[in-house]
Order: C-alpha cells, then structure tokens, then sequence
C-alpha cells in the first residue's frame, strides 16, 4: 500500500466563490463551509498525522475551536445548503472526536484507515497464555450454572462466586497489560511515521496491532461474560 | 415581526418564554389567570370546541370522559406499551389505535400530538396576545431520554399548533442554560430533572472558551415514565385502600376519582414545607375520609419512587466516569423536587447542596428561550453541545442488534453502513433501526423499518451506503447512496410508532375547522361560565348555613360572603374578564371559612355515629 502518513489536503475549489480551498473547512477567500469527504479521514479532519499518541488536551481544545466554528447553531439563519454542509460537518467533527479520543478506537480507525482491520474468527482461540484460565474459567461458569439450576447451598454458591470474581481480576489485569502492549506498539507505529519508515515495517506493525486488539477484544468478551454471571448470581 | 420564542410542555405544566433583549434576560409569558404555568389539561366541549389549561382542569371534575390529562405520557408510544398507565391513568384509548394512539375525548378521537398542540396553540396565543404580534417559531424542550419516536411526536405537535420548531431541546440542557446565565457557573454540573412524568439526570461540563462558554452534555440518563404523578398514585392506592376499609367501594363512583386526585394534591403540595398534612374528602355515602400524614409517613411512602431516580444518577455518572464527589453544582429542575426527601436524597448522595434558586416550574422554559435566541443569531457566545440519550443500533441476522452510534454520542452524530443483496435478483434491502442498550433486537425500541430498493442483479453485487444521522434535535435521518451508480437511493421509512408525513399533512389540513375565536372573547365566556357556577354554589351554602346552624357563623364572615357575591354578580353585566376573575378568587377566599365549617360539622357528625373503639 502507499497510502501516506498524513493526509495532503486535496485540491478543491469553493462552491461559492472558485479559489481554491485546499481541503480546508472554510474557503480562504470568501469564507463560506466547505465540505469534507464523509466517513474519513477522521485525523485529517483534525488536520492530526496519523499516530496514536494523542494530547488529549489539545485535541479537546481543536473539538471547542472546530465545534464553534461548524455547529448547527451558528448557521441558523444561514441558506439552506449551508445549514446541511454544517450538519455534515459537526456530524463527521463529533464522529471523528469519539474515535480519536479513545486510544482502542484510535489504534482500530487507523487499521481500517489502511484495510489493515481484520476481526478474530467467530469461535476465537484462546491466546495460549490464557488457555489454561479459560479452562479454569468455564469449569467454574458450568459449575455456577449447575449450582444454581440444582439449588446449590448458600456456600457452596458462595465459594463459586469467590472463584469466578478472582477469574474477572485476572483477567482485568491481563486486559490492562494488553492496553500496555498496544500504547507500545502505537510508540513504535509513530517512531516509524517520524523516521519516513518502509512499507513493509509499517505493515508488519499494523498486522501486530491488529492481533493485540483481536486479543483484546477477546478479553473483554471473557471480563463482560463474567461480569454478567456475577450479577445474575 | 414575528416572534420566537421557548416552550416548555410539560406532564403538569406548560410554559412560554422570550428572550427580553434589552434586559438581555429570559422572561416567562403570563396567562389570562396572570400566572405562567399552563396546566396541561385538555378538553373539548359537546360543541367541538377546544379548552386548555386552568378552564379544562375544572372540567376534570365535571366532564371527566371529554378531558385528559398527562398526555406526554402517550406521546410516541403504541397502544401495547401504555396498558400498564391504563391502570392508573384514566386514558380513554380507541379500539381501532395501531401503532399510534388515539384518544376518545367525548365523542372525538385524537392522537396525542393532536393533544399536544392544543396546548402549543394556547400558548401560541398567550404569546400573541402579550406582543400584540405573531408567533411563527419556537424551541421546544423533550426530556433528555426521550427516544427518537417522542422526540418525532413533539416535532408533530408543533407542526400542527402552526410553529416552525426551529430545535428540540433536552430538559436539563434548557435548565442548565438558564442557570448558567444567572450564576456565571462553571466546572462540572450535575441537572437532575424530577417533573410530572419524567425524569432526567444530566451531567454537564461548563467551560469557558476564547469564544464564549460551552455547555457540553458529558452523559445523560432517565425514566420516560416517572414523576410526581407516581407520588400521586401512592397516595392514592393507599387513600383507596383506606377508603374501602371504611366500607366506600370508589370504583362505584368514578366520577370521585378526580376529586380525591385533588385532594391529594393538595396534601402533597402541603408536605413540602409542613410536616403534616390533612386529607379531608368527602365520601359518596355522605361520610367523609379524614387523614393526617405525616412527613415521615409520607417519606416512607415514596422512598421506592425516589429511590428509582438513582440508578439512572449511578449510571449517568459512570458513563461520565465521574465519581460524585467530582460533580461541583446540581441543579434541581422541576416542580417533584419540591418534595423534601427528593432534596435530601440528592443532597446526601452528591454531598453538596443543591441549588434552586432559579424556579423549578420555570427554569426549563427560560433556558429554551435563550436556546431559540441562540438560533436567531441574538447571542453568540454560548455554545450547547447535546448527546443522544440511547445507542442507535440495526437488526442483524439472528435478531443480534448492532450497535452503530454509541449512547452519549455528542449530536450530531453520525455512522455509514454498507449494504448488499443476500440473493439473486433481490429488489429490496430491508432495515430494521432500533434504539436501546440490549442486545437483542426485541429487548430494543422500535424506530423503524425501511426498504432499499435495488436493481436485480446477482447477490452481492449491489453496494448501498446508508448514512444514519442523528440531527442536533436528536431526530435520526437517513439517506442512502448507491456506490455503484453515485446516485441518491429513495428510501421510505415506516415509523414503528409515529404518524408518517401523509398523516401530519391530513391533520394540518382537519385542524383549521378548530378555529379558534377570539382570544378575549374566549376568555370572556370562560370567566363567566365559572363565575356562573361558583354564585348558586355558594349562595346555596349561605342558605344551607343559615337553615342548619343558626347564629353559628360569625356576622363579618356572613357579610364577606355576601359582599363578594354582590360585587361578582354585578361583573357579570360587564365585559372585563380579568374583573370577573378577580372577583370570583374573592368570593372562594370570602366562602372558604364558610366551606371548613360544614366539613368540620360534617366531620363530627360521621364520628360521632362510630363508637369510641372504631376511632
């Protein structure tokens, strides 16, 4: 793929007046909104290189600047067509803002910035470092379970619930290290951006982040799944 | 020049408000009773014609079957879903309602947007009436968790009472605006809304930018189907109760139903600030159900409607991931926050005191007026950044909804899906939006369903981005692209439970034969009819006093009475109406006296005939 590291705003010019805009919200010359090709590019919206370290602050402080500039409301009692090029905007300044500020959903908007987004497979395999608590983990699901369909005594219930609350810790803290691996690889990922790295190394970090994520979502799935017994119990 | 202005329509009470620009200070619009407050009461008359407000409130008690109340209980929902209100409710709901409503009200059957704008009108014309001007534009407010199709409803009403809805918007948002404007706040705000049928908690961020201040929704959560009429109908289940025990069936007379209502009212609006209440109700078998609550009794009552206002707070606050102790203001809106535990509850849970300074029946309206001088353009350096309530998601195989803008999204909001055909030479695409936070499609609430037409070809080969957005008014539109051809697709979209287009035009249409008369004149007739029925009402106490108890009332309260039913009568021969009205509050304040004595003696003679054991 040769798709860049930062976007360079495409050549358009002003619907109202024909200067050129290059790619910006608001022509130089006139003014007036612009539109902005919808559904991406999020980072480009917020005229951000593609990396995945962030500074939060300053991203919400762009979000404030950007929402005064395009909200709705400020168009009110502007011409029709440039109350629906508000609408799209704020739609796609918002959209782009919850993606962007949360680093999983950035590290997965960057993959599929790059087609580089593949999901795990429906019957997912463990991670193997996990595959022994997995067991463990639906051992004590099934007991739970049983126990409860059976009218298991109160602490045989509660010993059951003991166990499965020491799994969820576990694995909160496996999903806490995976979240580690993945602002490690986001480290690496913009160290690549900034030394102008090849193809074939940005692809080989990319199909890493996609397998940590995969990872984690698999995770998360187990921490939801006992979270939800736990509160049914 | 026309006007804009802020609507607040409430369960209870309906309001109206501008932005006065010279004092630059939003300002609640009077009514012919010389207060804000609508009730949000409707009735219509055998001969057809509409009433609104404190005149219909009476008919409650006179002409139950032609009158309703609460009808923001109904908005947006199908009969399935109100079968639980219709216990407690007495909604009149035709056989023949589909997916939308339809009330009977006399020998009429109306939707409940139909109701709805009854009351815009009136308010409408309240606003016309005070700027000699007309009103052709307004922001009304919906509670922060109304779904998508109450959300369409209320835009409905306001379509049909002739005004140009320029934004719906949410409840504590408008409050929260209003506030801001009066304190100069900033920091992190907590709004929790405890009206007439709904309840709302919003979290929001005040802060101050180069530009002006921003109000940002950081999260939002609620119950659509809680209020103050809950409290209602505890006390009412347990006076009910009670009243039975005394031998009373009240199902047996339903036409009581609203009287005891209002006297249960009245306690309750007496327990906000005495920690005591009477309930004196006259029985149907001339006995009379006399009860002291307490504060405490009381408490213990409504501690589980309280209670359930706080799963939503825990919720809001987690999905803020704020702990409480990091909110800096909360803000009481709506008048179920007068109640006593409801503060102390809110007080005790945030730990801080919360602030009404700023009156909780009006607040909501103030902050929709500066919301619509927003949106004329009249100031510029307040920004409302709002959040959908509920995750928008699509039905997908196996009846799985996917997720596709999550809740608390900032609004506008946006998502593109991609669609293709599963078969050969398929014509159509079928989707079916939902809102909710369940996983499954039937656990979710309906939207609705609508059609991608395609061309036929093999399977898989059509490629249709539909783009669902979710407007500032938190409304969704979708429109739909097919990729292939870079052409628009139509898209017909069926509402699950709201009128489509076609209904609204025909409605538009129907409505001009309730034309209304007059404002003056109306008011007129309305003042006179209920001078007409407080005078003989009165004047056959006075005689029934007389006749009675002989000598027992007092010369100066016989000659108050009298007075003021000489000064009422001879109003009537004018045409001043606010005169009429005036003097016929100083007839009911002059009888009051006259009216506890014969409940007393009423009172005494029903205990009297009980043995001391049964007391």
């Amino acid at each position: 793929m040769s798709a860049p590291s930062t976007t360079v705003a495409t050549q358009t010019n002003c619907w109202n007046c024909s200067a050129s805009t290059a790619g910006a919200h608001f022509c130089p010359a006139c003014g007036k909104i612009q539109p902005f090709a919808p559904g991406g590019d999020y980072f480009a919206f917020f005229r951000l290189p593609r990396k995945l370290t962030l500074d939060l602050g300053a991203l919400e402080q762009r979000f404030h600047s950007l929402s005064w500039k395009l909200h709705p409301d400020r168009f009110a009692q502007a011409a029709e067509n440039e109350r629906q090029l508000s609408l799209d905007l704020t739609s796609q300044l918002n959209d782009a803002y919850r993606t962007l500020r949360e680093p999983v959903a950035r590290a997965e908007y960057l993959l599929s910035l790059y087609g580089m987004r593949k999901e795990g497979q429906k019957k997912q395999q463990a991670p193997p470092e996990l595959l022994e608590e997995v067991f463990e983990l639906n051992e004590s699901l099934d007991e739970l379970r049983e126990a409860r369909a059976s009218g298991g005594s109160e602490s045989q219930m509660a010993g059951l619930r003991a166990k499965l609350d020491s799994a969820q810790h576990k694995f909160e803290s496996s999903l806490a290290d995976v979240d580690q691996e993945l602002a490690r690889v986001g480290t690496e990922w913009d160290a690549a951006i900034d030394s102008s790295a090849d193809e074939a190394s940005r692809k080989s970090l990319m199909e890493r982040m996609n397998e940590i994520l995969n990872r984690r979502s698999y995770i998360r799935n187990l921490v939801n799944g006992v979270r939800q017994e736990l509160t049914a119990a | 020049m026309p006007r804009t202005v802020g609507i607040d329509l409430g369960t209870t009470y309906s309001l109206i408000a501008y932005q006065d620009k010279r004092e630059g200070q939003p300002k609640c619009i009077p009514g012919p009773y010389g207060t804000p407050l609508c009730p949000s009461v409707v009735s219509v008359d055998p001969d057809g014609s509409i009433v609104v407000g404190q005149a219909a409130q009476r008919r409650l008690l006179t002409q139950p079957e032609r009158t309703i109340y609460s009808v923001k209980r109904l908005m947006g929902r199908g009969p399935a879903d109100v079968q639980d209100e219709l216990k407690i409710f007495p909604f009149r709901i035709d056989p023949a309602s589909k997916n939308v409503i339809r009330v009977r009200l006399g020998e009429r059957v109306f939707t409940p947007p139909e109701i709805s704008a009854f009351i815009l009108r009136e308010l409408k014309m309240w606003a016309e009436e005070y700027f000699q001007d007309s009103v052709t534009r307004a922001v009304i407010t919906v509670p922060a968790y109304f779904n998508d199709a109450q959300r369409q409803a209320t835009r409905d009403a306001g379509r049909l009472a002739g005004l140009e809805v320029l934004r719906l918007v949410n409840e504590p948002t408008a409050a929260a605006l209003a506030y801001g404007l009066h304190e100069q706040k900033r920091g992190k705000v907590a709004v929790y809304d405890f009206g007439g049928g709904t309840f709302d908690i919003s979290i929001l961020k005040l802060i101050s930018t180069a530009e002006g201040d921003i109000y940002q929704v950081l999260s939002t959560n609620g119950d659509t189907h809680l209020g103050g009429d809950d409290i209602d109908n505890a006390l009412r289940a347990m006076a009910r109760e009670e009243i039975r025990k005394q031998g009373v069936d009240l199902a047996a007379h339903p036409d009581t139903v609203q009287e005891l209502r209002k006297a249960l009212i009245a306690a309750k609006h007496e327990l906000s600030s005495a920690d005591q209440a009477t309930i004196k109700f006259p029985l149907p078998d001339g006995g009379v159900y006399f009860r002291e609550i307490s504060r405490l009794e009381y408490d213990r009552l409504i501690r589980p409607i309280v209670d359930r206002t706080m799963g939503p707070v825990r919720q809001a606050l987690a999905d803020a991931k704020l702990a409480p102790g990091e909110i800096e203001e909360v803000v009481l809106v709506g008048g179920s926050t007068r109640v006593p535990l409801v503060r102390r509850t809110v007080e005790e849970f945030f730990g801080r005191r919360p602030h009404s300074e700023l009156n909780p029946d009006e607040v909501v309206a103030l902050g929709a007026a500066v919301q619509a001088d927003i949106l004329e353009g009249g100031v510029n350096d307040m920004l409302l950044l709002d959040v959908t309530p509920l995750s928008l998601g699509i039905e997908t195989m196996g009846g799985v909804v996917a997720k596709i803008i999550p809740r608390n999204s900032t609004v506008p909001a946006s998502a593109q899906e991609l669609f293709t055909t599963g078969v050969e030479n398929q014509t159509g695409i079928d989707i079916h939006v939902l809102q909710g936070e369940r996983e499954l499609a039937k656990d979710c609430r309906s939207l609705a369903r609508f059609q991608l037409k395609v061309p036929p070809g093999p399977a898989g080969l059509a490629r249709i981005e539909v783009k669902f957005l979710i407007d500032a008014s938190g409304i969704l539109q979708v429109s739909a692209t097919d990729l292939r051809a870079g052409t628009e697709r139509s898209i017909e979209v069926q509402p699950s439970y709201g009128l489509d287009d076609a209904a609204v035009e025909r409605m538009l249409e129907e409505s001009i034969e309730f034309a209304e008369q007059d404002f003056s004149e109306r008011q007129l007739i309305e003042a006179r009819n209920e001078a007409e029925s407080v005078l003989p009402l009165t004047e056959r106490a006075l005689a029934r006093e007389q006749s009675e108890a002989p000598g027992e009332l007092p010369e100066d309260e016989r000659r108050a009475v009298e007075d003021a039913l000489a000064a009422l009568r001879e109003s009537l021969a004018g045409k001043d109406y606010k005169r009429i009205r005036a003097l016929t509050d100083v007839l009911n304040q002059a009888s009051t006296p006259l009216a506890e004595r014969m409940m007393n003696r009423a009172l005494s003679t029903a205990l009297e005939g009980k043995k001391l054991g049964d007391v």
